[in-house]
């Protein structure tokens, strides 16, 4: 497999450069990660009562790699979509870094701290919100949970009411916060956790799936709420989830681990150069399509429209005969999907299949 | 100091919200009223039979009563249901949230859940450890007050480190909800000084389960009954229980992390 990553650093500080940014916001990395490694040992047993009992007195246990030597540096105000199918490992390496699991071996520095220690002064400047778990209180409302939060992290009065204001205004939280959380919606609840979550306005914010089971309008806002915290503050935030939407929104880079090990590191675009040789073209034209397999795959072919993918080496060419030999009104020549491509990453023989055909094309 | 800061905005938010429902107030008074009339009838019955119980006077065994409300109360105040959501916590998963805290995982544990009507035991415990000193007569002086208060205090650490010892159990198996119901049912025995019981049942209920130095040796410690060397052993388990409770708490905390393994 080909690094990427070194051309990726530098992708990244372009991007930065054309955010407006000087010389002096490049500062050392918020996290750090070195060789990440996290093995279970999770007990083995046939099935049968027979074999349950044998378990009883010796304990047959397999090593199971959650999490395999990763590597990757965060830079200050970045927001880096964590992307993986379930059980790919994303949320071990959060847990990890949120200072809940312990690694097998290797090195994490966030914010010049190790995550585990869970030293009170880290603790302080970071937050984990996980979608399919919720922390408010259930019973309790909202504003009352908040409270609790505020004792905990001992966040001065002004200072809260300033940030609780905030965060009310841009989630327009106002109507639920005398609520209990039993009786809110699963978006409400969500914008109610979110914002309990960064009261104590943490530098480093860990999102495990934070949009997960949303409407799409719900989606929206809780992206276009995190994109923002991120800018008026600062924060580093680190996200995983399996809507690309969210990621596409949210993200400049993306990581995409894949049983445990990294298999890229770098801008969204990149991702799709690299594990897709191909280009999609739409057209428009009149009359009835006629044999497009010569141009190359036929996607989708009706009159007056059709779709055909090919390869991206022969897209110009392919898109100069298609413009000659039919009478074509609209023509455009797409990258596919990202949702195809992280498919495609996924799929471990088709992603074989993109290095090798990177490796013909190139 | 903190914690004492989020224990009082725990039971503060935990009393304005049992206030929207007084039926519960009511249901929870009646239980706590049943049981004590029942306590008190059974020693009615008791004192209309023989002047001594095991050497213990009608207003000692009220001082009992007294202790055995106010312990019990305390302990189902906070500890028990802090201590079973705890449980719940780990068997959710929601447990997390606590380790992300920049406070004490143990300490937030066992405040985080507060079941505010069980102030009205406490109140009972203390009305009725009033009314069994008016009764004793003889004014309890210094000495009296000073061993109650410290044996109450080792009595209350030891049944809240015997109870976290059991729940930190969670982080091995993970399904263990019943193993403070146990407790409660073994904490009636309470109600009657340990030394009535049969030798067995007294060791257990002093080792095994340390019902005896909450609430028996607090008593006895207030109508002078008290050993120089049951005081010393009070005091002594008192201060190694929690110290006890807070190794193993630690040895779950790193195998839940996995830093154990």
């Amino acid at each position: 497999m080909l690094d990427l990553r070194a051309a990726d650093v530098n992708s990244a500080s372009i991007a930065r450069f054309t955010l407006g940014r000087t010389m002096d916001d490049i500062r050392r990395p918020v996290i750090c990660v070195r060789d990440l490694h996290k093995a279970y040992s999770v007990p083995e047993r046939e099935a049968g009562l027979a074999a349950s009992l044998r378990s009883l007195w010796r304990r047959q246990t397999r090593e199971v790699t959650a999490v395999e030597r990763i590597s990757f540096d965060v830079a200050p105000g970045e927001i880096v979509g964590f992307l993986g199918p379930n059980g790919a490992g994303k949320t071990t390496t959060l847990k990890m870094l949120a200072g809940l699991l312990h690694p097998t071996s290797g090195e994490v520095d966030v914010l010049g701290f190790t995550p585990w220690r869970r030293e009170p002064a880290y603790l302080r400047q970071m937050t984990l919100v996980m979608g399919q778990r919720n922390q408010l209180v259930w019973d309790i409302p909202v504003a009352d949970s908040y409270e609790l939060n505020r004792v905990i992290y001992a966040i001065p009065d002004d200072q809260y009411r300033r940030t609780l204001d905030e965060l009310a205004d841009l989630l327009e939280l106002d109507p639920l916060l005398t609520k209990p959380v039993r009786n809110l919606s699963l978006g409400e609840r969500m914008k109610c956790e979110l914002a309990g979550a960064l009261l104590h306005r943490p530098r480093v914010l860990f999102l495990d799936e934070p949009t997960l089971g949303l409407d799409v309008t719900a989606q929206r806002r809780i992206r276009a709420f995190i994109a923002d915290y991120a800018t008026r503050h600062d924060a580093t935030v680190l996200l995983t989830s399996h809507y690309m939407a969210d990621v596409e929104a949210l993200a400049e880079r993306v990581i995409v681990i894949h049983h445990g090990a990294l298999r890229f590191d770098g801008p969204l675009d990149g991702l799709i150069e690299r594990f897709s040789p191909f280009k999609t073209l739409t057209l428009d034209f009149e009359g009835a399509p006629g044999d497009l397999g010569r141009f190359g795959e036929v996607i989708e072919a009706a009159d007056g429209h059709a779709v055909v993918r090919v390869r991206k080496a022969d897209a110009a060419a392919a898109t100069a005969r298609l413009l000659a030999e039919l009478p074509v009104i609209d023509l455009s020549v797409a990258d596919p999907p990202v949702d195809e491509v992280i498919d495609r990453v996924f799929s471990d023989e088709a992603a074989g299949a993109a290095d090798e055909a990177i490796e013909v094309a190139s | 100091m903190r914690t004492l800061r989020l224990l009082w905005v725990h039971l503060r938010l935990g009393a304005l919200n049992e206030l929207q429902y007084r039926g519960n107030l009511v249901a929870q008074m009646l239980q706590s009223l049943i049981s004590l009339a029942a306590s008190l009838l059974g020693l009615g019955i008791v004192f209309s039979k023989t002047d001594a119980l095991g050497g213990w006077g009608p207003y000692e065994l009220l001082a009992i009563l007294g202790v055995y409300f106010l312990v019990g109360g305390i302990s189902q105040l906070v500890v028990q249901p802090s201590l079973s959501r705890f449980m719940e916590d780990i068997r959710l998963g929601a447990f997390d949230f606590t380790l992300t805290k920049p406070v004490d995982a143990q300490m937030l544990a066992s405040i985080k859940q507060i079941e505010v009507w069980k102030l009205v035991d406490v109140a009972i415990g203390a009305g009725v450890l009033g009314v069994a000193l008016a009764g004793l007569g003889e004014g309890v002086g210094p000495a009296r007050a000073a061993a109650f208060g410290l044996t109450l205090l080792a009595g209350v650490a030891i049944v809240y480190s015997f109870l976290l010892l059991l729940a930190t159990c969670a982080f091995w198996f993970v399904r263990v909800d019943n193993i403070l119901v146990i407790f409660q049912s073994m904490y009636e025995a309470g109600r009657w000084p340990i030394g009535i019981y049969p030798p067995w049942l007294r060791l257990s209920l002093t080792f095994l389960v340390p019902i005896g130095f909450a609430i028996t040796v607090p008593a006895s410690g207030l109508v002078g009954r008290l050993s120089g060397d049951t005081l010393a052993l009070a005091v002594a388990l008192g201060v190694a229980l929690p110290l006890v409770a807070r190794w193993f708490w630690r040895r779950g905390l790193r195998r839940y992390s996995g830093a154990s393994a």
